[in-house]
């Protein structure tokens, strides 16, 4: 804070007005546009706001685990994981092959003769899946640490970001000569088709929940409950909050730093696989790239809710992805638009609130 | 140098003379640009130009190996009054560059009679003035860019059907074939996709049709659902898609979570393919597209048989340009047999006469009507149109659409 305080001019009335009339204009346009939108014109009924919600809802879950990621490495080395995205494309990958391979084992069942391993045993192929998604993530995130970033702990600050951005493109262009640059399609067990779902009936229409989605959203809330009751509850958690708040300290205190932050890296791999199986799961795509933009939004989330804050994390993932499935229909602009909603809410955040939603670090708070 | 010099002229004079000597048929002097001709033993050759290697290989190979299996047909069916059929390919690299080298290289064939290609739009370019000074009538399978057929070219013709034809047929289609009258429009941002869905929309208005939303989506994405929802507010009752597979594939897998349920999704020959019914399984179901394959019969069946025997492949495997390749062939060969005539023991094949024959071509090849028109596009059948049903295994296929 000191050093950001030093960035700012000690004259600071230009800069507050000029806020305040940037925040009116923002603010008076985006009353105009909504009543517009919502009142006047209604281009949509309640069924598609609500499909547009469900949208924004799934692909939340995504993003804040991902983001959690984000934030969790930063709380404790201060640094931003740009690699990130592709830990998660890494643990795609996994889940894909699983699927693929579960799917060229015969499993003859006595009705259906050409059955395989995939969709005989679907609970059971979903959570290995899974399972082996979270793991190879996990260990992306830990080699990712070692190999690119501990060399440097004691660099200046510019000098592990700049490493991560030298992993990132590492990686993705690993993937792509490993894996060809071809664009995949996960191969769901019949049980989690991209076509079925439940159907709730708004407005006179059937909305279609993709089952998918559900699993989706209710597996990411459950890690992200996990998660909380890791940090909060256990010793290791306890661990990394004392390395967040002090490495010195936490040292003195007979807390192994390097063994808590390969941790770190280990848990946010776990949920960047989880995060990667689900979004090939459920959107169904997957390349070498395909890591890249979700990880930017999910940085753009962790920022929202304040970098290194987990339920800031949480509810910026949440927020993000609402907001870009419902703003362009409530602004009424283009969809190929989502991404620059996306991007203009980070730069209004960190015009309007620098410190994110909920604050910016966890052990601030606790000081 | 001198000496050399001399006998080059002497060489020369006996060839004139020998010319002089020999008698020419009336037909040839009378035709502006002469005569192919065709010695005993000799074969009647058609040129063809295109990527043979590199990246675009597959192109080259596939349309020569559709055009080989039409001339051993013709060969053996006893081919040119005794003469047989040959094709001659050359690799361009796809280069306009190289077009022009190897059209140049192609005049200089006294027994060359006409050319299958070439294959990509600028090397036709770039060969049709040289093929047009010579009198060697041309016939592309591939080559799609609209403004070829405008240059004013005698020689040029094409198979291919441009991106406006296949627009038109598509508006059709789903105007009267599909009875739909509210349509929805999207595309991939690409200048193939918003071209055909822009030309998709012009046709569908004029003909009275209502398009009540054209959206865009950006190549790569994984996840279309808020952009399909909103156009399921404005309800259609069919989507046209100006694209390429991938995102025609996202967009059918999240077709009922946006509320699309019965709605048609309506691909151009960019979505169509074996990817597409691979990756959305049941979701693609009811899917129709615009394709180059066309519809099966007993002559494409055939066709596929000798392909597959010939060549170790499945037609098709390579490019969708095969069977356009094979009617590209009968019809320079057609073309050559309805001017052709012997005299003595040659072959004469007069050109001007020739390159009027292809443009007057007017026959029911395997694509379906090959007609050419003034500007030499011949592809009046347009495009075939597929659809998506269940294979019966839980996935789905494509099937020749029926009304």
């Amino acid at each position: 804070m000191e050093t950001l305080k030093k960035l700012v001019p000690s004259d600071l009335n230009a800069s507050k007005w000029v806020r305040m009339i940037l925040g009116i204009l923002v603010l008076a346009l985006l009353v105009w546009r909504l009543v517009d939108v919502i009142l006047i014109q209604r281009l949509y009924g309640p069924d598609t706001w609500a499909r547009f919600a469900i949208t924004g809802l799934i692909i939340g879950g995504m993003y804040a685990l991902i983001a959690i990621g984000y934030t969790l490495v930063y709380g404790i080395l201060l640094m931003i994981n740009f690699a990130h995205g592709e830990v998660m494309m890494l643990g795609s990958f996994a889940g894909y092959f699983v699927f693929e391979l579960l799917a060229f084992i015969p499993s003859p069942g006595p009705e259906n003769p050409e059955q395989v391993l995939l969709n005989a045993f679907p609970v059971l192929s979903i959570l290995v899946a899974f399972l082996v998604g979270m793991l190879v993530s996990a260990l992306a995130g830990y080699f990712l640490e070692k190999i690119a970033y501990r060399p440097l702990r004691k660099a200046p600050r510019l000098v592990p970001l700049i490493s991560a951005i030298g992993a990132s493109i590492f990686l993705q262009n690993a993937a792509m000569l490993l894996f060809g640059p071809q664009r995949r399609t996960y191969l769901n067990p019949t049980l989690l088709d991209r076509g079925l779902g439940l159907e709730i009936p708004i407005a006179g229409n059937n909305v279609l929940v993709p089952y998918t989605g559900i699993f989706s959203f209710v597996l990411s809330i459950l890690l992200m409950l996990g998660l909380y009751l890791l940090v909060q509850k256990t010793k290791l958690g306890r661990s990394m909050r004392a390395v967040a708040e002090d490495k010195g300290a936490a040292a003195l205190m007979g807390i192994n730093v390097d063994a808590v932050i390969s941790r770190t890296f280990i848990i946010s791999g776990i949920l960047a696989g989880a995060a990667g199986v689900m979004w090939g799961v459920h959107n169904g795509l997957l390349n070498h790239y395909v890591g890249y933009i979700p990880g930017m939004k999910a940085f753009t989330a962790a920022v929202m809710g304040g970098i290194g804050n987990i339920p800031g994390a949480m509810l910026g993932g949440m927020t993000l992805g609402i907001l870009e499935s419902l703003g362009p229909a409530m602004l009424g602009i283009d969809f190929q638009l989502k991404d620059v909603i996306a991007f203009t809410i980070l730069i209004l955040v960190l015009i309007f609130r620098p410190s994110g939603l909920l604050g910016e670090r966890l052990s601030e708070e606790k000081v | 140098m001198k000496k050399l010099s001399v006998l080059l002229v002497i060489v020369m004079l006996a060839t004139a003379l020998a010319a002089c000597g020999s008698k020419v048929p009336e037909a040839c002097e009378s035709d502006p640009l002469g005569c192919a001709v065709i010695e005993k033993g000799e074969t009647v050759k058609i040129g063809m130009a295109g990527p043979m290697l590199g990246d675009y290989a597959m192109f080259g190979k596939d349309i020569s190996q559709g055009a080989m299996v039409a001339i051993d047909e013709v060969n053996a069916a006893g081919g040119l009054e005794g003469f047989n059929f040959e094709l001659i390919a050359e690799d361009t690299g796809g280069s306009p560059e190289q077009g022009a080298a190897v059209a140049s290289k192609f005049v200089t064939d006294e027994t060359m009679v006409a050319i299958a290609g070439h294959i990509f739009s600028g090397e036709s370019e770039a060969a049709m003035p040289i093929y047009e000074d010579a009198g060697f009538p041309m016939m592309s399978p591939s080559a799609t860019n609209p403004p070829l057929t405008q240059m004013g070219s005698t020689v040029f013709n094409r198979l291919a059907f441009t991106d406006a034809v296949q627009a038109k047929f598509a508006a059709e289609m789903l105007k009267n074939d599909l009875g739909v009258s509210k349509l929805a429009l999207v595309h991939d941002g690409s200048a193939y996709g918003q071209g055909l869905a822009d030309e998709v929309q012009a046709n569908f208005e004029s003909m009275g049709g209502e398009v009540v939303a054209y959206e865009a989506v950006t190549p790569g994405e994984a996840d279309y659902s808020a952009t399909l929802a909103a156009i399921a507010a404005a309800g259609p009752e069919a989507v046209y898609y100006g694209g390429y597979a991938a995102e025609a594939i996202v967009m059918a897998n999240q077709w009922a979570q946006a509320g699309l349920t019965g709605v048609t999704l309506f691909g151009c020959d960019g979505t169509f393919g074996v990817e597409f019914t691979q990756k959305t399984g049941a979701n693609g179901i009811g899917s129709i597209a615009a394709s180059l394959v066309p519809p099966d019969s007993d002559e494409k069946t055939a066709f596929d048989t000798a392909y597959q025997t010939k060549f170790g492949l499945a037609a098709g495997e390579l490019s969708a340009f095969t069977w356009s390749a094979y009617d590209t062939a009968y019809t320079l060969m057609n073309a050559a047999m309805s001017v052709a005539f012997v005299d003595g023991d040659t072959l004469y094949i007069p050109r001007s006469a020739m390159v009027a024959a292809v443009r007057g071509t007017n026959y029911n090849g395997l694509t379906g009507a090959v007609v050419c028109d003034a500007t030499g596009e011949c592809n009046a059948s347009g495009p075939s149109f597929y659809e998506v049903v269940s294979d019966g295994a839980g996935g789905s296929t494509w099937i020749p659409f029926t009304k």
